[in-house]
């Protein structure tokens, strides 16, 4: 036994000591990207403004004092880390670190001139949206115990019938209600195949996939199209009377399409029925140890049941964004793997609804912010090129490997998550 | 297809293998030789064999007939073929009725017979959907395997006159399958290699992006190369460029824990993105056509026959390709480690194997399979690469994969299939009009009823065979470590 225990115990210890290094390395640089930057990109005078549409300036700040105040601060938490090994990715100090990162980015990208900062924060908001609900889908389905890599077709699925469905009856709501139903029909297949039949679960999710993309697809050319029922024209934004008046928080939050509304909402409900009541304590475990849910009564399957349904319920509501939120109408793949994008948002969160909005905003500012640079195009030093826009769409992934691979903070997926679980 | 393994050639193997090995090497070098030589003659008979499979498939078991006689007549054969099909039930009931939902679908989106139906004309609705489905699995058929009274009046054209034209023409159909089957049977490869060490490489979509514009790439780049450099130069460097890229998942995965299917997802956004950079940017030829320049013609894949037959050389590497991994994966050592982490690594690991060194090692060797698909069309068939090249092998290779079992015949096999039904999938959108993404539901339901065997079970009532209740693999570790 002895022997056993070593053998295994090796590779472990190996694991940690490699984490400890790359995770503050990784900080040391980007502490160092953004001193260069103030070095060599920024006017040593010039400052970054910030305006709103209606109080005019909001604020301005010296660029190059900004960036390098944020690369100390990189430095100063890669020491913390090195020495006294501050590293959960839960921390309020790393999200305080990775949202200040993303600021000095939009103050190097404004150095010079001025921006919209409300109208960022909107953006960035609203491309959060389908991230979050993503997310937010992919948490019930996974705290359950039932791995969801299959959100990217439950979105693509629901924006299809959002189209569909709002042509139809000739509403746009009777869509958004149809989308998020197709959505959860897609989950339920997905459950039937992983809890009745047991089949591997990530198959089952690529099977969902191949399915959304191809039968969207099918039916668009075939049905919709032909039928004349594929413009049911899109949700416009809905102002909330009196709230939306509030000055820089009212057009961020209150000034928006009836589905970030809706993802607000689902976001608060969710963590706490997840986190709150005893039937969210009852969903996790069932992803934690199903064995001892199963010991005190719960029924696990019918719990897995439900959540990955629930989950698709909020798919589908996600896919009704991209489809009647902005363009109003369907095109093939759609969603463009921002599935995909929200299943990293629910990883880079820790399983947690409210990490996976902090991330999904984070994923959400690196593409308003890739909209913004293909306007702008700041130059880098040395080299002398804009940066090309498709490194920010990176981002996302490279981040999520990053934090799966345990260098930058630690994520710790549901324990008894993708076994089929059968009495005993 | 079906004429293996008659008892005479297994006396006759015994006798090979007990010649000395020098002897052995001289007589495959023989016979390669033979093969490259005579390499027109043996892929038109091939292609003719798979257009006329029904005469084929009575010429097998003709040949069979006649052994069965030395072996023992009909019990010896009906259990031959018993072995031998038995194992092809599941699969081929799978298929079977995807493709009949597949009609279902195709059905019940008639446009045509919903008008009719509206005007009251139930039959006729009726009737016009049957005969709109007819016309569209004929053309599946035609564009698979092409229309056997065609190719045997072109046999007798082309025997008139001498002139090969009527024949290649009406060949065109085989050959596109095969030609659509090439990436199939490395992506699906490579994916079975994954499954076998237990690892779920679902990056290959990506790996093909990689292998393909790295092996384009050096096709264009190196200009006055022999071709008996510069070809084999492109073919490696692309396949290890897509390993390389897949090794990065099995570091990860071996050193941190990472779930190699969320690493190898994230990867495939990552060469996605990067492509879009690169293929609109630096290695863009013409301004606004996100499209690389062609490669010179000492890097092309060469092609056996003329226009239109497009079957080039990717074939024979694909089935090179799918003997050397049976070979890898059954007799070497490597590949019994391999194996063995699949199935248990912590037996494996208390056993005295490297478990990191084999994950790595395996996610190398997928991806540089995976890279392979990415090579052959790019050095076979397109010439170069533009944006958009994602067709779905990637994704679609995981169907090949549980299709067939993870063994190299089985998954040759099932990319034969496939890439008759994406042949016949073209042909199918431009004479019956359905569109082609019918074919990818139907792989898609494949994959369900391969992965859920007891839905067909359920359907066709067949009885549980001890044997496959235990072949059922388990992949999912769950994400953690």
């Amino acid at each position: 036994m002895a022997v056993q225990a070593q053998a295994v115990d090796v590779p472990k210890a190996r694991k940690i000591r490699w984490a400890v290094v790359v995770g503050p390395l990784l900080l040391l640089a980007l502490g160092a990207i953004f001193i260069l930057l103030g070095a060599y990109s920024t006017e040593p005078d010039a400052t970054s403004t910030f305006t709103d549409e209606v109080l005019g300036n909001l604020f301005s700040l010296p660029s190059q004092a900004t960036l390098y105040a944020v690369g100390a601060l990189c430095f100063f938490v890669a020491g913390l880390q090195l020495f006294r090994r501050l590293d959960t990715i839960r921390s309020v100090l790393n999200w305080l670190l990775i949202f200040s990162a993303a600021f000095a980015f939009l103050v190097w990208v404004t150095s010079g001139g001025s921006m919209n900062l409300p109208g960022m924060f909107q953006a960035t908001l609203t491309a959060a949206t389908p991230l979050t609900l993503g997310a937010m889908a992919g948490i019930l389905c996974e705290r359950s115990g039932i791995i969801n890599i299959a959100i990217e077709g439950m979105m693509l699925t629901g924006a299809f019938a959002a189209v569909a469905f709002a042509s139809i009856f000739d509403s746009l709501w009777m869509g958004l209600l149809m989308a998020s139903l197709m959505g959860g029909l897609m989950a339920a297949f997905h459950a039937v195949l992983s809890i009745k039949y047991k089949v591997d679960q990530i198959i089952s999710g690529t099977v969902i996939n191949i399915l959304a993309a191809g039968g969207t697809r099918f039916l668009n050319i075939r049905l919709l199209e032909p039928a004349g029922l594929s413009a049911p024209g899109s949700f416009g934004t809905i102002s909330i009377p009196f709230l939306s008046e509030i000055p820089i928080i009212g057009p961020i939050l209150f000034e928006n399409q009836p589905t970030v509304f809706i993802m607000l909402i689902l976001l608060v409900v969710v963590n706490w029925a997840v986190f709150f009541t005893p039937w969210g304590l009852r969903m996790r475990a069932c992803g934690e140890h199903p064995r001892a849910a199963d010991t005190v009564g719960v029924a696990v399957n019918r719990m897995r049941y439900i959540s990955v349904i629930l989950g698709g319920l909020i798919a589908g509501i996600g896919g009704a964004y991209f489809s009647l939120g902005v363009v109003g109408t369907f095109e093939d793949n759609m969603t463009r793997g921002q599935g995909f994008v929200a299943l990293a948002a629910m990883i880079f969160g820790n399983w947690n609804p409210i990490g996976g909005f902090l991330a999904a905003l984070l994923f959400g500012f690196a593409d308003a912010l890739q909209v913004k640079m293909q306007i702008i195009q700041p130059v880098l030093p040395f080299i002398n090129q804009p940066i090309p826009h498709q490194f920010l769409q990176m981002a996302p992934y490279i981040l999520t490997i990053i934090v799966v691979a345990g260098v930058v903070g630690k994520v710790r997926a549901p324990a008894e998550e993708g076994k089929p679980y059968e009495k005993q | 297809m079906s004429e293996e393994r008659t008892p005479k050639e297994t006396g006759l193997r015994h006798r090979i293998a007990s010649l000395p090995r020098l002897v052995r090497l001289a007589l495959l070098a023989i016979l390669v030789l033979v093969a490259v030589l005579l390499s027109k003659q043996l892929m038109l008979i091939l292609l003719l064999a798979l257009g006329l499979w029904p005469i084929t498939l009575a010429l097998g078991l003709v040949v069979l007939a006649v052994s069965s006689i030395w072996m023992g007549g009909w019990p010896w054969m009906k259990s031959w073929l018993g072995a031998r099909l038995r194992g092809l039930v599941v699969p081929a009931l799978s298929v079977l009725t995807a493709l009949i939902i597949g009609a279902l679908i195709l059905m019940f989106t008639d446009q045509e017979a919903y008008k009719l139906m509206g005007e009251g004309q139930v039959w006729e609705a009726i009737r016009v959907a049957v005969s709109n489905l007819v016309s569209a699995y004929k053309a599946l058929y035609e564009g698979a395997l092409g229309n056997p009274g065609d190719i045997i009046q072109a046999i007798r054209d082309s025997l008139a006159t001498a002139d090969l034209k009527p024949l290649l023409k009406a060949l065109r159909a085989p050959s596109d399958s095969l030609v659509q089957s090439v990436p199939y049977i490395f992506a699906g490869l490579a994916v079975a290699l994954g499954f076998r060490a237990g690892l779920f490489n679902i990056g290959a979509e990506g790996q093909i992006g990689v292998g393909w514009m790295v092996a384009v790439v050096v096709g264009y780049s190196f200009t006055g190369l022999p071709a008996f450099i510069h070809l084999p130069l492109a073919i490696l460097t692309g396949a290890v460029a897509a390993g390389l890229w897949a090794g990065i998942a099995g570091v990860l995965k071996a050193r941190t824990g990472a779930h190699e299917v969320i690493t190898t997802i994230m990867l495939n956004y990552v060469v996605y993105r990067l492509s879009d950079w690169l293929l609109c940017g630096p290695l863009e030829k013409t301004v606004g056509t996100c499209r690389t320049q062609q490669i010179v013609e000492t890097a092309y894949l060469p092609q056996f026959l003329d226009h239109p037959v497009t079957i080039h050389w990717g074939f024979i590497l694909a089935l090179v390709a799918a003997a050397i991994m049976g070979w890898f994966l059954f007799r070497t050592t490597w590949g019994y480690e391999l194996r063995t982490v699949g199935a248990n690594p912590d037996a494996a690991r208390y056993g005295g194997i490297n478990v990191g060194k084999i994950i790595v090692l395996a996610m190398f060797l997928s991806g540089c399979l995976a890279g392979m698909a990415g090579v052959v069309q790019g050095l076979g068939i397109t010439h170069n690469i533009a944006l958009g090249f994602q067709a779905g092998y990637g994704f679609d290779s995981i169907a090949l994969a549980l299709l067939g079992k993870s063994h190299p015949v089985g998954v040759t096999a099932a990319s034969l299939l496939f890439g008759m039904l994406r042949a016949g999938a073209a042909r199918m959108q431009s004479v019956a009009g359905v569109p082609t993404e019918i074919v990818q539901i139907i792989q898609a339901l494949v994959i369900v009823f391969i992965a859920a065997p007891a839905i067909i079970q359920a359907i066709y009532r067949l009885r549980k065979r001890r044997e496959e209740e235990a072949e059922v693999t388990v992949f999912s570790r769950g994400w953690g470590a």
